[in-house]
């Protein structure tokens, strides 16, 4: 029996039936057409289908849809919709090369936004170990470490300036 | 030193970074069409067995099942990537007759969903017939083996002898002489993105085959013959891939069927794997058993190799053929040999076939070069620095019949790398349970050997420029992460002197961009594509130069540039005219003709292996816990010569991610199997290392200029795969006396090496 | 694998979610963080005909600690806030330790520390600490709510004391005695997502040098964690020395009963679970004489 749902994502209301078998990595890429997550194992080992529910890092892959009703979900679109300008999260992986195949690229994105939502002065060894459920094959990480850490300093910066207006 | 290139060397950020940070970019698996259907295999559970009869009538008859095949619905036309020898072509898209892996593709299906899909699987009966497997090189060769190909009645596919000098003379005239045996594991390439294809049929019967590969051309022409088809009817697209590292260089199974499948029931048709059958069934990188024998003059001088490596292929070819040909090549690599003898064999076992995986042969051949350059310089009282330092390939170099080196940096990465490291300091003065350990390498920029048996250029590139000052750069060379759109555009805007921003792209799309491309592997794009790329934008640039030179009066051709969107005099640059404009002047001298130029590049006259070698060395420090024997990589150092650095940042790039690769391969990343079965299918049990493993890392560019690279450069990416398994086994070796013969480095080794030491 | 078909509770109350149990009995699987439930449904393991989503039962979910009696973790408490839990940092790092080094932020994230008790691995990462400062479980259904000790909770790989139609709604635990100090090692060959092959919890009290109260449990070592008696036994009352404390540590590494797999061998872990031991005894021994 299909369950109906509620939920946010990235801001916008969606209204679903669902199976109740079905993960939300199968509802927003699928239903959603939100593509921009991935599915790297469907295990909860590779971190390719992060998204944060409810402000904190979850694997899409191991989440029943049916779960997040009510609940307001945030994937790699919510980061900088559709023309406006990137996240500094992005904008930092791009400028260090952070980016390969860019398969790993929306989980990593998540969790660094999980770590950075906690705190915006980051160690080197919390930012390694806020990744630790995301593999990237490609990079061997550290430019996505310095990434993260460049993105922390800006968000930093511009909060301050915020706060000081 | 101040460059000569404007664009070439810049830390320009990839053009596809964007749509990647932004999670807009579409690999195979995000696409959807209308009336899709959803496709799933049925892989074989035994290792080795007849295939006696295959019920498929359950599983038609589940709802929303649209189609059920096995090898007997197929054309059983059998493939390989070695097309000039048909003989080593082995594999069906589907089992026909015999299963001989855990895992051998049987039947697929195509259904409306994933689920039903899935459910059908399990209505599929067949009927077995159990044979006697073999899952071991030695077993395998033995007389009376369990025959895996009845075409192979020895079990050993291939066979590759190199040599020259005579062997026998210069270990008479070695002062010291030793003989090892190494053996290398089996790891998974574990790229991020699991295999997808996506099959359409147009109304006229082609196929369009959107699929994750390294190789759309190799993939375009081997599904039209599998599926008795055109080349021409058939157009593979190589969406954003996710990562292939050599494991997605063939024709799959599931190309073939998605394609198959959609000519059947006329609705497109998608097949992605769970990362499970990746692991199961995966190709892998190849196990290696290594015998080899030096000689040496007191002083340390190399005199002779012989060299002997049996590779588990697994129960099919797959790229094993150039893996057996490379490691040999490899084995000659690095030193000076003057006596050297290959023999290699290239062996089928029933377990899931292994391929061709960052490094093709070099990691295996060269871990076993460089473990034992330090146990000889062990016993001959040389710092292994400087017993490398002697005996170090230089440029001009030659390896007879095989290739010549035309550009070596390599002395100065040892001494870079020594130097780095503070070698000579730490080697002596390192408490115990530290350590540090050196190993390098080679690699080639591309393969010269037509095994594919092409008509076409090994890379080609059009340029097509427009009044509006922009060009379009049509390639089938294939960036499957590795960053090659960016490194080509790079090279074309330097050339033209445009602006990245002043150039499209159209990419591996066989049906669009001009015929050939062998794609991307061997480290060939940058070297192969780049100088298709280069040959082109030379014969855009003539007409715009004899255009530029006319309106101004300028007789020597060669006195004229493309820079900052310009055509103009090198000595008066204001004798020039926009890039546009010039364009504007040639197409209206030529009837509106658009101006378009083909280039290619085929490697010719040189020899058998490569154009051009790349070369590094890598020292790595660890800290051994003697207590558990866990391994804590502390800091690498790496001095490579790629040539020119077409793009720093993607190259240092390069370098981490090999340095993940070698530090799992090295110490934790392994296959473990129960015969033909492999035990650990996830990445919680595949334990590729992640952030909080890596190591900090030092890199120092060898500047050399490489004559047969575009501008001077030559590969950076797969080399580096090397050098860092030896690096960290001899420095566990420094830090406990274990020396690593049988990878990979594991606790248990390590403990049970120290309590024999006791 | 996509997931088999299932129908799917989320009942608000402890009480709905017992009587939607007794109803389907064997046939439902109760869902915490799913962390495990979805890998096994995924890998073809569990077919359950219905699922009870434990997750909006607020009850559940809380952590209270009480200096004089003891910290109560609701069952169904994500494991990153027993790890970010002040009073489980302040009293119980033992227990804060096992749950941060285990698997990685997002399962943090979503398990919980019943899921992990009540799935019932070997290695199940919250147990060993949790065993070794006596912890004691409540398990309620429509009839009754008992206590199980953590000592008699685990009953096999998979297996556990609980009836099928119990839920686990807290796990206990006593405030450490005075001058007592507790630890958690484990081994495993890779920093991020790793289940551990070998794990100890420890915890000892000491009084003018002498051991007074030891206890030793074992994780990944046999079918279910379990308490290292032998090594506590030749430890108690004896004078704290090096010497005691690898003898300790080797009496445990004799009693364990590991077994070979993809993870290590059995040779290996035996010898691990020596060293983790040590490790874990000199740590609480640390804290023991620090507080
Ligand atoms: C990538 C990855 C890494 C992991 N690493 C580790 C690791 O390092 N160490 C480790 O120990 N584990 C590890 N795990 C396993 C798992 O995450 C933990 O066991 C987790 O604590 C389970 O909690 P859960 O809430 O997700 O349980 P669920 O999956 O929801 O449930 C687990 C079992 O407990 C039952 N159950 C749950 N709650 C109750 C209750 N209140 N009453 C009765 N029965 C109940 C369920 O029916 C089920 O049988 C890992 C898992 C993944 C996916
Ligand atoms: S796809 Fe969810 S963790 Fe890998
Ligand atoms: S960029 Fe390819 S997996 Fe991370």
């Amino acid at each position: 029996m299909k369950h109906h749902i509620n939920f946010k994502v990235n801001g916008d209301d969606y209204s679903l039936a669902v199976d109740p078998w079905r993960t939300l990595n199968e509802v927003i890429r699928e239903d959603l057409n939100l593509t921009g997550t991935k599915l790297g194992c469907g295990t909860g080992d590779c971190g390719a289908c992060t998204v944060l529910l409810d402000g904190r890092s979850v694997s899409s892959c191991l989440t029943l849809a049916v779960s997040v009703n009510g609940k307001s979900v945030m994937t790699v679109e919510g980061l900088a919709p559709s023309g406006e300008e990137l996240h500094p999260i992005q904008e930092a992986l791009i400028q260090t090369g952070g980016i390969q195949c860019g398969f790993c690229t929306a989980g990593m994105e998540m969790s660094a936004l999980n770590l950075l939502n906690q705190t915006l002065s980051p160690s080197e060894t919390e930012i390694k170990s806020a990744l630790s459920g995301n593999l990237c094959r490609c990079t061997g990480y550290n430019q996505i470490v310095e990434a993260i850490s460049m993105a922390a300093d800006k968000m930093r910066d511009n909060a301050a300036e915020k706060e000081e207006q | 030193m101040e460059s000569r290139f404007k664009i070439v060397g810049q830390d320009v950020p990839r053009t596809d970074a964007e749509v990647k940070a932004r999670g807009k970019a579409l690999y195979t698996d995000d696409m959807k069409l209308p009336g899709m259907l959803h496709g799933q295999i049925l892989r074989s559970p035994l290792a080795h067995a007849r295939i006696k009869h295959i019920d498929t009538r359950r599983a038609l008859g589940l709802p929303g099942v649209k189609a059920v095949i096995t090898g007997q619905d197929t054309p059983k036309i059998k493939y390989g990537n070695w097309r000039l020898f048909p003989d080593t072509q082995d594999e069906y898209p589907l089992a026909v007759d015999k299963v001989r892996f855990i895992g051998d593709e049987v039947a697929a299906v195509a259904a409306i969903d994933r689920d039903t899909a899935e459910e059908a699987m399990e209505l599929i009966e067949v009927e077995y017939e159990e044979l006697p497997a073999v899952f071991d090189v030695d077993l395998s060769i033995k007389p009376g083996a369990p025959v895996i190909h009845d075409y192979c009645p020895t079990n050993i596919s291939v066979n590759r002898k190199i040599k020259y000098g005579d062997v026998e003379k210069g270990f008479a005239e070695s002062d010291y002489v030793r003989e090892d045996i190494f053996n290398t594991h089996s790891v998974s390439h574990a790229y991020l993105e699991p295999c997808s294809a996506l099959a359409q049929v147009d109304l006229d019967g082609r196929i369009t085959l959107w699929t994750s590969t390294q190789v759309p051309y190799i993939v375009q022409c081997l599904l039209a013959s599998t599926l008795n088809m055109r080349e021409n009817d058939i157009r593979v697209i190589k969406p954003f891939v996710g990562g292939g590292f050599g494991g997605k260089m063939e024709l799959r199974a599931w190309e073939f069927c998605a394609a198959f499948l959609a000519r059947q029931t006329g609705c497109p048709v998608k097949f992605t794997l769970t990362r499970e059958e990746e692991f199961i069934t995966g190709r892998r990188r190849h196990p290696m058993k290594i015998y080899s024998k030096v000689g040496f003059r007191k002083d340390g001088t190399l005199v002779a190799k012989d060299l002997k490596i049996q590779l588990d292929g697994g129960a099919y070819n797959a790229m094993g053929p150039t893996a057996t040909f490379l490691c040999g090549n490899f084995g000659a690599m690095l030193y000076r040999y003057p006596n050297y003898r290959f023999h290699g064999e290239h062996i089928y076992t029933n377990k899931p076939p292994a391929s061709a995986m960052r490094g093709f042969g070099a990691p295996q051949s060269l871990y076993a070069t460089e473990i034992q350059m330090n146990m000889a310089a062990e016993e001959l009282g040389i710092d292994p620095i400087d017993l490398r330092l002697k005996n170090a390939q230089v440029s001009g170099d030659e390896i007879p019949d095989v290739a010549t080196i035309s550009s070596s940096g390599f002395i100065d990465c040892i001494k870079a790398v020594a130097e780095m490291s503070d070698w000579k300091e730490k080697r002596k003065s390192l408490p115990a349970g530290r350590g540090i350990g050196i190993g390098c390498y080679s690699f080639i920029s591309g393969g010269v050997f037509n095994w594919f048996n092409t008509q076409y250029p090994f890379s080609a590139a059009e340029v097509r420029v427009f009044s509006d000052g922009t060009a379009h750069l049509l390639t089938m060379a294939s960036d499957i992460g590795q960053g090659s759109d960016t490194v080509l555009k790079q090279i074309l805007a330097e050339e033209l002197g445009l602006k990245m921003g002043d150039i499209r792209m159209t990419s591996a799309d066989t049906s669009m961009t001009p015929q050939a491309d062998l794609g991307s592997w061997g480290s060939r794009v940058t070297l192969m594509a780049g100088n298709a790329v280069i040959d082109a934008a030379k014969k855009i640039k003539e007409p715009l130069f004899g255009a530029v030179s006319a309106r101004f009066n300028l007789n020597v051709i060669h006195d004229i540039e493309c820079v900052n969107g310009r055509v103009q005099s090198k000595s008066r640059p204001d004798y020039g005219l926009t890039f546009g404009e010039a364009v504007a002047m040639v197409q209206k001298a030529n009837r509106g003709e658009p101006l378009v130029a083909r280039g290619s590049y085929t490697p010719r006259g040189k020899g058998l292996v490569t154009p051009a070698f790349g070369f590094g060395a890598q020292v790595a420090e660890v800290d051994v816990d003697k207590e558990t024997g866990l391994v804590e990589v502390k800091h690498m150092w790496t001095a490579h010569d790629c040539g020119t650095v077409i793009n720093p940042r993607s190259v240092e790039g390069q370098l981490a991610g090999s340095i993940q690769m070698g530090l799992g391969y090295a110490l934790s990343e392994q296959f473990v199997m129960d015969g033909g079965k492999t035990l650990n299918t996830n990445f919680v049990d595949y334990k590729m290392p992640t952030a909080s493993d890596m190591p900090p890392s030092e890199l120092f560019h060898v500047e050399t200029y490489e004559p047969e690279g575009p501008m001077g450069a030559k590969e950076a990416g797969e080399g580096l795969a090397s050098p860092t398994a030896p690096a960290i086994s001899d420095a566990v070796y420094h830090a406990t006396g274990y020396r690593c013969m049988d990878l990979p480095i594991t606790p248990e080794k390590i403990l049970r090496n120290l309590k024999k030491n006791k | 694998m996509r997931l088999p078909k299932f129908e799917y509770f989320e009942p608000e109350t402890l009480e709905e979610a017992l009587r939607l149990l007794a109803e389907w009995r064997e046939r439902v699987c109760v869902l915490a963080g799913g962390t495990d439930v979805l890998v096994k449904m995924r890998n073809g393991r569990l077919k359950p005909g219905a699922v009870i989503a434990l997750e909006r039962i607020s009850s559940l979910n809380g952590i209270g600690f009480d200096l004089r009696k003891g910290l109560t973790i609701g069952a169904g408490a994500k494991l990153s806030d027993v790890t970010s839990h002040p009073d489980i940092l302040r009293y119980y790092p033992a227990i804060a330790r096992a749950a941060r080094v285990m698997a990685n932020v997002q399962v943090r994230n979503m398990g919980t520390i019943g899921g992990n008790l009540c799935n019932a691995a070997p290695s199940a990462e919250n147990a060993p600490p949790l065993m070794a400062l006596g912890a004691v479980v409540t398990a309620a259904s429509l009839e009754e709510e008992r206590r199980i000790t953590l000592d008699d909770f685990f009953r096999g790989p998979g297996l556990t004391a609980m009836k099928p139609e119990e839920i686990m709604t807290s796990i206990f635990v006593p405030t450490p005695p005075a001058n007592s100090g507790a630890s958690y090692q484990r081994i495993s060959a890779r920093c991020g997502v790793d289940i551990a092959a070998v794990s100890v919890g420890a915890m000892i009290m000491i009084e003018d040098t002498v051991c007074r109260e030891v206890r030793i449990a074992l994780g990944a070592v046999a079918p279910v964690p379990m308490r290292a008696l032998s090594a506590e036994a030749f430890l108690k009352e004896k004078v704290w020395s090096e010497e005691f404390l690898r003898e300790a540590a080797r009496i445990s590494a004799d009693e364990s009963r590991p077994i070979s797999d993809v993870r290590a061998s059995l040779e290996f872990r035996k010898q691990m679970v020596a060293v983790m031991t040590q490790r874990a005894l000199e740590e609480a021994y640390g804290r023991a004489i620090k507080r």
